[in-house]
């Protein structure tokens, strides 16, 4: 680890500031993907900023707004909490179930609703600061492009970078149509939809989301919904837990009858962002619930699937994990 | 004091147990030195070639930093010493990724850190020879007399002739033992000897080994190691990690602390190689064995040869008239395989039991009695007498006690929900041995109490080495447990077999009683007594008012032992659920039965068994360390990406122990039961889901993509 100076902020304001003057300064919340990079000499910041003790951390009712109604979650609140938050687990039983599915639990004990979003991709790759990584090292090559590349991505990866995005929080903030808030040095708040928060990789892998150096996650706000009865966090991974996504979906439904009115798919461990099928679920809506329907999006979803040379199974995979978790969904979210 | 109860066979609590979660078992790195310096391996980042330069100019700046140690400046150490792996900074030769090439010695661990990540080496690069597929076919004969060609009459003609036979490869990756503590050594001089703390599994052959390669005569070297946080075989040979924590404390004339991160344990302690093997068996109609053949291909590092033996169970596990077992092993840029539970064994039973159920399935048997048709009434690779075989009964027992008349012959005939369930079963062995050992026995009496310390250079990985002693020579002696104290873990004290291969309770206990019973006859002698009621030694201690009295014996193994074939048997069976959907597989229940001659301690035992079977769950499922293979890099370096089973991967284990008396491999008749809970275990689970979902997965782990 690179020697570094420690702060621990007394209010946001000061916080914002100090990192905004320090391009090579890092917030520090729970640590728990920070550190490990640090001792890795992946991450390299001369500066941390302890956050801990900002607050931030509440989860509550939205009394106004576009999202009145909806439920809000402190930025620096911890995932444990979130997850089993009434609120949480009444209206969006999906975040709970994604938030359960990642890390263990000593590590959602630590981390952040904010950290949660921040987190780092787990490509063997980057981790590993003698090897060629785009994402740590611009220009150096991209290491899993021709190498080892079965847990990487199948949709919207580049030459530069078939890295994926490793959160399950993230994936049902994203079937959820979140609402990320920040605010910057100038005390400006900014509300980022959670769809544009992360980023493709492109020309430039090493930019993970659209946060600005110096602005704070202050909340992630949840819009009301109609999807809590019939939804289901589907995680599929090489051991039974604290394994990342080979793949993940997050389905919910809402149906009228024997109608969908309103169905959302995203998935994750498939692309360096949490996949939102927009095209799949409006096929669904006007239709009946029926297998045959959920085969026909899920089909629709992995038609644009490009696998690299050691994850062509993620598309079957994928294609029937998204059918599982819709079928799952329209039983109550009980397998 | 007591002599009607025995302590032997009781299910008592580990001896150790209260100081290891109290945190008062020291493990290598928590013994406590005066100012220490905390020392960091540096590792090449390429596979194959020559350090032309390191610069380290600024690391030595750095703060706190107290020496940096390359082939460059480095003592002359033995290379043959007797340490595993080379990797001793005596050459700027590189044959794998993450050869040490250096040291950093500074006054903290995270001062060491940052100052090797300022050393700037550049290479002379050569292409490595780290992809198997490219290079299997160059393998060759191995060196090892014992990996010979073994050939009995001609399995090509009986597989030409077969009606019924099974012509597979299997494969099972590369893993690693990655025990919870990672090695570790702190160095200490006085003098021209060095005290080194490093867990141990043989803890006479580090301290030959460590001095060997420092050019030191063996009682120049101690080794402490009286706890062991897991080894599975990586502790057996000791590493170059070793020797080099005692050069850095020379260097800097201070105690040095030098642990492995976790990352650094892909590249520094051995793995288990990956196996290619090619199982073929014939067999008559009605289910008798009329060829058995296991071909085994493999690697091992440039300069050094270690193949695991694959093909063992293959030698005696089923009746064969027609047997061929072979090895061929090419020499990669990989650093040396070592022993990992169950060598050869676990990984080979992988093959045979998978390769039996096959069979079964095509002559539409029982795999059962498959097997139990081909059982051997003699070991078939070379003729002896079993000392005792407990297959059938394993067999039997287990099937009955597992409810295996549910099982459905044809797979897919039974779901549950979204899942597929599967019953598989597979049988298993490892060898029985008893190894030279001392022992020293001191009882010493005050009052009308009696004590008993014993002493020997045994090795306890967690797994109850000094809970069994203590119950064995409290029996020999006539005393209670709580006043037997038992010393191990430290070379000092006399010269013990190894915690390695099954032999660690054999070779102990016997060598523990042998020493009990000769001190009660040396304290008859003294008594000059005759009795009707042969005395114990607390009895005499106090009936000839002796204070202090103690013996040491050496023990070796009965010399007709070698005339019997000897071997722990067990037999697995393993309930699956796979979804339907995503191929997640999902043990629900799991059974090992177990001969294993006399049974210390059924509590002890228990948890050796099933954590050999959780082992072998994450050998069926989830563990594999994967190679770049144009770098020679693992990308699977931390217990994230290196999947051991999580508890929610583990179902129901069971384990029953047969109640066996084999009189003839030792005098208590005990056979070790450390490897062979392993054995089997991942055939059972394939077994299970082929009878499930009817998809035969022959490459290790089982992951949801090979069953989709």
């Amino acid at each position: 680890m690179r020697p570094f100076t420690y702060t621990r902020a007394n209010d946001a304001t000061s916080a914002i500031k100090l990192l905004t003057e320090n391009p090579n300064a890092r917030f520090l919340a729970g640590g728990t993907n920070l550190l490990d990079l640090m001792k890795e000499d992946v991450e390299r910041p001369n500066t941390l900023i302890d956050i801990s003790d900002l607050g931030l951390a509440e989860v509550k009712s939205i009394a106004n707004g576009v999202n009145k109604g909806g439920v809000s979650m402190g930025g620096l609140g911890k995932n444990t909490d979130a997850a089993n938050h009434p609120l949480i687990r009444q209206h969006y039983p999906l975040l709970t179930q994604a938030i359960l599915a990642g890390a263990s639990g000593q590590l959602r004990n630590m981390a952040t609703n904010g950290g949660n979003l921040l987190q780092r991709t787990r490509c063997p790759y980057f981790y590993e600061v003698s090897m060629p990584c785009n994402k740590r090292a611009p220009g150096t090559g991209c290491g899993a492009r021709e190498g080892i590349n079965r847990m990487h991505a199948i949709f919207g990866w580049s030459d530069q970078c078939v890295a994926v995005y490793p959160s399950d929080m993230a994936v049902a903030l994203a079937a959820l149509d979140a609402v990320v808030h920040v605010r910057n040095a100038a005390g400006q708040e900014r509300q980022i939809p959670i769809a544009d928060f992360h980023r493709l990789p492109g020309n430039q892998p090493e930019k993970d989301t659209n946060l600005v150096h110096g602005e704070l996650i202050t909340a992630i706000e949840l819009p009301p919904n109609r999807l809590a009865d019939k939804s289901y966090y589907l995680k599929v991974r090489d051991r039974a837990s604290y394994a990342f996504a080979l793949v993940s979906v997050a389905a919910a439904l809402e149906t009228e009858g024997a109608m969908i009115k309103q169905a959302r798919i995203a998935m994750g461990g498939v692309a360096h962002k949490p996949w939102r099928a927009l095209k799949a679920e409006q096929l669904l809506v006007g239709k009946e619930a029926t297998e045959a329907n959920f085969n026909q999006a899920a089909e629709a979803v992995m038609a644009d699937a490009k696998p690299l040379a050691h994850n062509a199974f993620k598309v079957e995979l994928g294609k029937r994990s998204i059918v599982l978790a819709l079928q799952t969904a329209m039983n109550g979210g009980k397998l | 004091m007591k002599d009607t109860n025995k302590a032997v066979g009781s299910p008592i609590n580990r001896i150790d147990g209260i100081a290891k979660v109290t945190g008062k078992a020291p493990y290598s790195m928590d013994h406590t030195v005066t100012n220490p310096a905390y020392a960091l391996l540096v590792k090449s980042t390429i596979a194959a070639g020559t350090i032309q330069d390191i610069d380290s100019a600024a690391a030595e700046k750095a703060p706190g930093v107290l020496a940096i140690i390359t082939h460059k400046n480095a003592p002359k150490l033995n290379v043959k010493g007797g340490l595993r792996g080379g990797a001793l900074l005596q050459s700027p030769e590189i044959e794998f990724f993450g050869q040490n090439i250096g040291i950093v010695v500074a006054e903290t661990f995270e001062q060491a850190r940052y100052a090797s990540r300022l050393i700037n080496v550049t290479y002379e690069k050569k292409e490595p020879k780290v992809d198997f597929d490219l290079v299997a076919d160059q393998a060759r004969m191995p060196k090892d007399k014992d990996k010979a060609d073994a050939k009995r009459g001609d399995v090509q003609a009986a597989l030409r002739q077969a009606t019924h036979k099974v012509e597979e490869v299997y494969e099972t990756p590369i893993e690693h033992h990655h025990p919870m503590e990672p090695h570790a050594a702190i160095a200490e001089w006085n003098g021209d000897k060095v005290t080194l703390y490093s867990s141990a599994q043989i803890v006479n052959g580090a301290q030959s080994a460590a001095a060997a390669t420092l050019n030191l005569k063996p009682e120049q070297v101690r080794i402490v190691s009286p706890y062991i946080g897991g080894g599975f075989g990586s502790k057996g040979g000791q590493w170059a990690n070793l020797a080099l924590a005692a050069v850095a404390a020379r260097q800097v004339n201070r105690p040095v602390k030098l642990a492995l991160t976790r990352q650094q344990m892909v590249n520094s302690v051995g793995l288990r190689q990956h196996n290619r093997q090619k199982v073929s068996l014939a067999a008559t109609a009605d289910g008798k064995l009329t060829a058995l053949a296991h071909e085994i291909t493999t690697h091992c590092a440039i300069n050094d040869e270690f193949v695991e033996p694959c093909g063992d169970c293959s030698k005696i596990m089923y009746d064969s008239p027609n047997s061929l077992i072979t090895y061929r092993v090419v020499p990669m840029n990989l650093i040396v395989p070592t022993y990992t539970r169950g060598p050869g064994k676990s990984t080979g039973s992988f093959a045979l039991e998978s390769a039996m159920d096959e069979l079964a399935y095509t002559l539409k048997m029982d795999p059962i009695e498959f097997r139990i048709k081909n059982e051997p009434a003699r070991d078939p690779s070379n003729g002896k007498p079993w000392s005792s075989r407990t297959t059938v009964q394993c067999l039997r027992e287990g099937a009955k006690a597992f409810g295996w008349e549910k099982r459905k012959p044809e797979p897919r005939q039974n779901a549950q929900g979204n899942y597929w369930i599967g019953y598989g079963v597979s049988a298993g062995t490892y060898p029985a041995h008893q190894r030279p050992t001392s022992a020293l026995v001191k009882l010493n009496r005050t009052g009308n109490e009696v004590k008993a310390t014993i002493e020997l250079a045994a090795a306890d990985l967690g797994t109850g080495t000094y809970t069994i002693l203590t119950q064995t020579a409290a029996d020999a002696l006539g005393l209670a447990v709580q006043n037997v104290h038992v010393k191990i873990g430290d070379s000092d004290l006399p010269p013990a077999a190894g915690a390695v291969g099954s032999v660690g309770a054999a070779s102990y206990a016997n060598a523990v009683n042998d020493a009990c019973e000769k001190i009660t006859q040396e304290l008859l002698t003294k008594s000059g007594k005759q009795f009707f009621v042969r005395p114990t030694a607390a009895q005499l201690m106090l009936s000839e008012k002796l204070t202090d009295y103690q013996t040491r014996v050496d023990s070796k193994p009965p010399e007709q032992a070698e005339e019997y074939s000897a071997h722990s048997f067990n037999a697995n069976f393993a309930e699956v659920a796979v979804n339907k959907s995503t191929g997640m597989v999902r043990v629900n229940r799991f059974l090992a039965v177990t001969g294993a001659g006399k049974i210390l301690n059924p509590k002890t035992a228990r948890s050796q068994i099933i954590g050999g079977n959780v082992w072998g769950i994450g050998m069926a499922l989830t563990e594999e360390s994967v190679v770049d293979p144009r770098w020679g890099n693992f990308v699977t370096r931390s217990l994230g990406d290196y999947h051991v089973p999580a508890n929610l991967d583990i179902g129901h284990l069971d384990a029953i122990f047969i109640n066996e008396h084999d009189e003839h491999v030792n005098t208590l008749g005990i056979k070790g039961i450390g490897e062979v809970g392993i054995v089997g275990v991942a055939a059972a689970i394939a077994n299970a889901v082929f009878n499930a979902t009817g998809k035969r997965v022959r490459e290790l782990p089982i992951t949801p993509d090979k069953v989709l």
